[in-house]
């Protein structure tokens, strides 16, 4: 039955793991960017002293 | 941040519309693409090989217009920005040659066959992996940065050569050689309306991405150096 429905629906398969991989990509930029503006806020606090 | 969940949104957009969307004789529904001679079902390729071709020229190109900023200023978060835009080009430039080869393998049979369209990428490769070998050899950040600029300068005049001229000048199989009898170029597929605007809202996505990148990368190395000079 699984066979049948990956066999079917291979095209949807490959969309949700681009997709998957794109919330991935996107998730993890996400993250850079928000520890890239936490490190800068240190970084002019420092100097700011 | 509203940029951001826009562009998570397009390029989800484009990858369901480029995946799913399908490819028919005579369009009659806003969701089907045309088929076109010589691609049938691997046309879909368009949307996502196509924007790291694109993004390959884009970031070889931001790196240059930095290492020329680099060497009039010689302000070295010039050569860091140039840095990473050249690293972003080789990364786009590595998914634009797997992309191919695996589309080949369906297109022609086999993932590699020097047509004149994937030596020339070879060559790319080369020629920018050499900036990185060279960037590594010089320890002093100032010679370092002069050198890998005159480099990343003199590199980017092949970029047009290998990407825009010489496959279309020489016979080949990748659609858009001179002797294409098929598809055409890119610009010049047979791509309904539909298609169209896929393929340039893809552009424009991956486009915003790269610029995304960049930014994080020439940051964090940018924050990197700092930290290491205040801590060492």
């Amino acid at each position: 039955m699984l066979e049948e429905f990956l066999s079917k629906n291979a095209i949807y398969i490959v969309m949700i793991i681009v997709l998957i991989v794109w919330a991935g990509v996107f998730g993890f930029l996400l993250v850079l960017n928000n520890r890239i503006k936490n490190i800068e806020k240190e970084i002019k606090g420092d100097t700011g002293k | 941040m509203i940029w951001k969940i826009v562009l998570f949104l397009l390029i989800a957009f484009v990858s369901i519309a480029g995946i799913t969307f399908p490819i028919v004789a005579k369009p009659e529904h806003w969701y089907e693409f045309p088929l076109i001679m010589g691609l049938g079902e691997n046309a879909k390729i368009i949307f996502f090989h196509v924007p790291t071709a694109w993004l390959t020229v884009i970031a070889f190109f931001m790196s240059t217009v930095y290492s020329i900023k680099y060497l009039r200023k010689k302000d070295l978060v010039d050569d860091i920005k140039a840095h990473t835009s050249a690293q972003l080009g080789m990364v786009f430039c590595i998914l634009a040659t797997i992309t191919g080869a695996v589309w080949a393998k369906f297109a022609w049979g086999s993932y590699w066959s020097w047509d004149p369209r994937q030596t020339s990428i070879f060559a790319l490769l080369l020629i920018y992996g050499a900036l990185f070998a060279l960037r590594s050899a010089v320890e002093v950040e100032e010679k370092r940065a002069a050198l890998s600029a005159v480099y990343s300068i003199i590199a980017f005049i092949t970029v047009p050569f290998f990407i825009f001229i010489m496959p279309r000048i020489m016979r080949g199989l990748h659609p858009g050689s001179a002797d294409d009898t098929n598809a055409g170029t890119v610009v010049n597929f047979q791509m309904n309306g539909n298609m169209l605007l896929i393929f340039f809202l893809s552009l424009i996505g991956f486009t915003i991405l790269y610029y995304w990148m960049w930014y994080v990368g020439y940051k964090s190395m940018l924050y990197k150096e700092k930290l290491n000079k205040q801590y060492h």
